[in-house]
């Protein structure tokens, strides 16, 4: 029994892609084996740990439990879209910088989370970081330098006031 | 806030990491790589009368099948006891044991070719439980015992002829019974610790490729050396045409340690002679191994002025299936429960226990946090029981600098009073909220860094740019970064040209492994001298081709400084080969004949934490929130303290996860949550803004600058010492992890 195939085209990365695949298949499947775009990670499977992290349309998903086909017609941003030609991201860069990384595997997903937070809450407070990250596991750090490099994207650092013309 | 201050010193990892661009053992493709998918007992121990894979074998795109027969020939592995055979033979002994291995095209034709696998079992009597385990008459999990020697650690288990007891540790000092005769108070305990999944992001996965000419596999795997020493025993092959190939790996805390599916993947692949994958699922690494649950019993015995005269612990471990590493858990557990204490009498004794369940596995300080629960909330009751304050009670009790707390161990190289008071210096006043009851205090003391077996090889190239060769892993702690700041002090070249090699035993030399704490001293100090071995041969050639005096010279960033100013590597090696070319290579090594026999004593150093915790409790509920914590440890010298930090928090964080809700659970010997769904571990919303890591310099350790290892440590104080201050505001006990809000909120209702 073959699976009826689907004809696809989206948007990867600001790139205009297409590819026909099983109607089943999953976007974390096709964009990491069909695109070889391999940041996004696998886990958990069951949209419990962010590994996957993808903006879909703006939004975030969990890639491992979203089909493929839901990205038709619609604009794919993986951690290999947020990462400039040259350098990092200033998200990349901070948690870079605050030691926010460690074994790596659930980084590529923290950084769509982050980005998609600071773009949704520029100047987010304690209690909007941790709303919107709490979908993103990670076994090593124990979030405290995570949390840090946040704070210092959004201007939250203690020390630092944030900018209140930013605020949303 | 502690961060690097320019990317050009921040790890070379971390910018791979946060880019995407890390390359996984999850993200290789081998050409013409199969995919396995393994086929799972689904009887908790049982006999298998028949198994067949006819249909999967036929299904489309399937390859083969891979069984036990095919294997059989090979005989049976193992870390300290030979009890594994490579896929079950005539009997499964946990729900989750490989049964077979679906090799096909692709994940997807394997996994469902899988299904098609029919297996007819015929139920043995179960062994659910270290109880059940030890109970009498109790079914075998293993028939009969064969301890390794010396294989993996010095010595060996200890099993029980007849028993499901595949290791018995006992340590006596003094004489308890007497002590506890003379004694003011004696006081005993119960408590126990549960399974707990190590829930590293990256799922066990490996490829092997098996050819006429030697074995790869390329493995998220702690100990590569460990590795190839099974795969080539099993195979009949030379470790030289065994290649073990680490890439990044996504998190291990022990559980990627040892020999977990190398051997199964190996299997597959020599049976079909191509790559195979096995990738598994974090469900299947649920079932592929855990920490070692425990039920002790603790007993100490004081004088009228709270000295302790005597300490006893009986300790069991439920292992599991197979033994894995469970027999040094066991030694351990059995060595951390004394605690940075001077007790004139112990007696401790451990066993580990084979059952019916997921095989038990190394876990982050092996058998720490089990004999630190126990131990620490026990000395808060008897510091109650006798009326003294549980700082009071500890300060008359540590052990001072200097002084051992068991004979046969080396004696402690740290003050564990500065640690407890700089944690409560970090903690402050007290939250209004909270009052200034509910806090808790926890010390420990581990005996990390075992097998000071290691070696280096640091290349100085032409260019001044530096290649280290070493075998330790990168497994998120930021070792490659360490060996490359070490590398880059030792010679005085910039941190940026120093590039550490991939994990590769084909390029590394050998060393026993990734854990235990034990990198940055033992390897450390390999690549130092490896370093110092490459200076000093560039100096000697420098000195030889400038025709100067050998202590006039020294390296500075490219080249040498002379007398008569900066001569580049490439003059010097110009000069001295009559061309631009050419390198010098430092090797290095440490082994327990180093340093004139210093290193042989155990431990290589003592790993130490203090941890202070101030909970808010829901009384209607039970829950309980962590509001503040602090934790120190004495780590000699801090290479790269961004990263030192988030060891500890990162540690801290975990046992938070098997303080308040973490267990991996079994009834009867079924998994009841071996799913990501129903196995939760710590959000960003579990942790405290008020978090102080707090790291103490005195450059006296055996490694690199006087560093002493870590990363361990901060995992034990933390459940007893919210359990302690649950205690101290409200004078309940609950003796059994995780702190669930049932069993807080009980213990509140039995009390008023």
């Amino acid at each position: 029994m073959s699976a009826a195939e689907i004809d696809l085209r989206f948007t990867l990365n600001g790139r205009e892609v297409q590819a026909r695949v099983p109607s089943h298949t999953l976007l974390l499947d096709l964009v990491r084996e069909r695109f070889g775009l391999k940041g996004s990670k696998r886990s958990c499977d069951m949209e419990v740990c962010g590994a996957c992290t993808m903006m879909l349309d703006g939004n975030l998903v969990s890639s491992c439990t979203t089909l493929a086909a839901d990205a038709d017609g619609r604009a794919v941003v993986t951690v290999e879209g947020l990462t400039p030609a040259a350098g990092l991201s200033r998200v990349q860069e901070a948690l870079v910088l605050h030691g926010a990384v460690q074994c790596g595997f659930c980084t590529p997903g923290f950084v769509v989370a982050i980005t998609h937070l600071l773009q949704q809450h520029p100047n987010a407070d304690d209690e909007q970081i941790r709303r919107h990250l709490r979908g993103n596991l990670c076994r090593c750090t124990g979030y405290v330098k995570i949390l840090a490099a946040v704070r210092s994207l959004a201007g939250t650092e203690p020390g630092l006031q944030p900018l209140a013309h930013e605020r949303t | 806030m502690i961060r690097f201050d320019s990317l050009s010193e921040a790890r070379p990892d971390s910018i791979d990491k946060v880019t995407g661009r890390a390359v996984y053992a999850t993200d290789l493709d081998i050409p013409g790589m199969l995919h396995g998918h393994v086929v799972r007992s689904t009887a908790v121990h049982a006999r298998i009368r028949a198994l067949d894979v006819g249909a999967a074998r036929a299904a489309p795109g399937v390859v083969d099948v891979l069984c036990g027969a095919d294997v059989a020939s090979l005989g049976c592995w193992g870390l300290v006891l030979k009890d594994r055979p490579i896929l079950a033979l005539d009997k499964v002994r946990y729900v989750g044991e490989p049964i077979a291995v679906v090799i096909a095209d692709s994940a997807e034709a394997a996994e469902n070719a899988a299904e098609l696998v029919e297996v007819d079992y015929a139920a043995l009597p179960r062994v659910p439980d270290s109880k059940a385990a030890l109970a009498p008459g109790a079914a075998l999990v293993h028939e009969s015992h064969s301890p390794l020697e010396d294989f993996y650690f010095r010595g060996g288990a200890r099993p029980i002829d007849g028993t499901n007891v595949f290791h018995r540790f006992l340590s006596e000092v003094g004489d308890v019974a007497a002590a506890e005769a003379a004694a003011a108070h004696v006081h005993e305990d119960h408590f126990s610790f549960p399974p707990v999944f190590h829930y590293a992001l990256e799922p066990h996965t490996a490829i092997a490729d098996f050819r006429e000419d030697g074995l790869t596999i390329w493995s998220g795997a702690q100990s590569p050396a460990g590795v190839q020493k099974v795969v080539s025993r099993l195979f009949g092959l030379p470790l030289a045409k065994v290649r073990i190939v680490v890439p990044y790996v996504g998190g291990g805390f022990g559980g990627k340690a040892s020999v977990k599916i190398e051997p199964l993947v190996a299997a597959a692949s020599w049976k079909v002679r191509r790559p195979v994958r096995i990738a598994q699922s974090l469900s299947d690494s649920m079932l592929t191994c855990r920490r070692l649950g425990a039920r002790i019993t603790i007993r100490t015995a004081v004088d009228r002025e709270g000295l302790i005269l005597a300490k006893s612990a009986d300790i069991v471990l439920d292992g599991g299936a197979y033994a894995d590493t469970g027999s040094a858990v066991a030694t351990k557990a059995a060595n951390r429960i004394i605690g940075p204490y001077v007790i004139p009498n112990l007696r401790l004794e451990a066993r580990a226990v084979y059952t019916n369940t997921v095989p038990g596995a190394a876990f982050r300080s092996i058998g720490g946090p089990q004999a630190v629960w126990a131990a620490e909330c026990h000395m808060d009751n008897v510091a109650a029981a006798i009326g003294l304050s549980p700082v009071e009670f500890r300060l008359r009790n540590l052990a001072a600098r200097g002084q051992r707390i068991r004979p046969d161990l080396r004696p402690l190289d740290m003050d564990m009073g500065e640690l407890m008071g700089l944690v409560r210096q970090a903690m402050g006043a007290a939250s209004a909220a909270t009052g200034p009851d509910a806090r808790g205090l926890a010390l420990a003391a581990s005996d990390p860094g075992i097998v000071a077996i290691g070696n280096a090889l640091v290349r100085l190239k032409i260019d001044g740019s530096v290649l280290v060769a070493m075998a330790s892993v990168e497994i998120g702690q930021g070792v490659h970064a360490t060996m490359a700041r070490i590398a880059a002090e030792t010679l005085n070249q910039p941190f940026g040209s120093v590039t550490v090699l991939p994990t590769d035993t084909g390029t590394a030399p050998f060393d026993w492994g990734t854990g235990a704490s034990r990198s940055t001293v033992i390897v450390g100090a390999s690549v130092e001298a490896a370093a110092l071995d490459a200076a000093t041969q560039m100096l000697d050639l420098a000195a030889e081709a400038l025709a100067q005096d050998r202590t006039a010279l020294a390296l500075v960033p490219g080249g040498i400084a002379t007398p008569q100013g900066f001569r580049s590597f490439h003059e010097v090696f110009h000069l001295a080969y009559g061309v631009d070319s050419g390198e010098v290579i430092g090797r290095g090594a440490l082994n327990p004949r180093s340093r004139g026999g210093a290193l042989r004593e155990a431990p290589l150093f003592w790993e130490t934490a203090a941890g202070m915790a101030e909970i808010d409790v829901d009384e209607d509920t039970g829950a309980i929130r962590l509001r503040r914590y602090a934790s120190a440890a004495d780590v000699g010298r801090v290479i790269n303290r961004v990263s030192a930090e988030g060891q500890d928090e990162g540690a801290s964080v975990q046992g938070l996860g098997h303080t308040l809700f973490e267990a991996l659970e079994f009834e009867d010997g079924q998994p009841v949550n071996a799913s990501p769904v129903d196995y939760n571990i710590p959000t960003l919303d579990d942790v405290p803004d008020d978090f102080h890591t707090i790291l103490v310099e005195h450059h006296d350790g055996p490694g690199p600058g006087g560093a002493k290892g870590m990363g361990e440590g901060a995992i034990l104080p933390i459940a007893p010492a919210i359990a302690n201050a649950l205690f101290a505001r409200y004078g309940v006990r609950v003796n059994d992890l995780p702190l669930t809000p049932e069993k807080v909120w009980r213990a509140l209702r039995a009390r008023s």
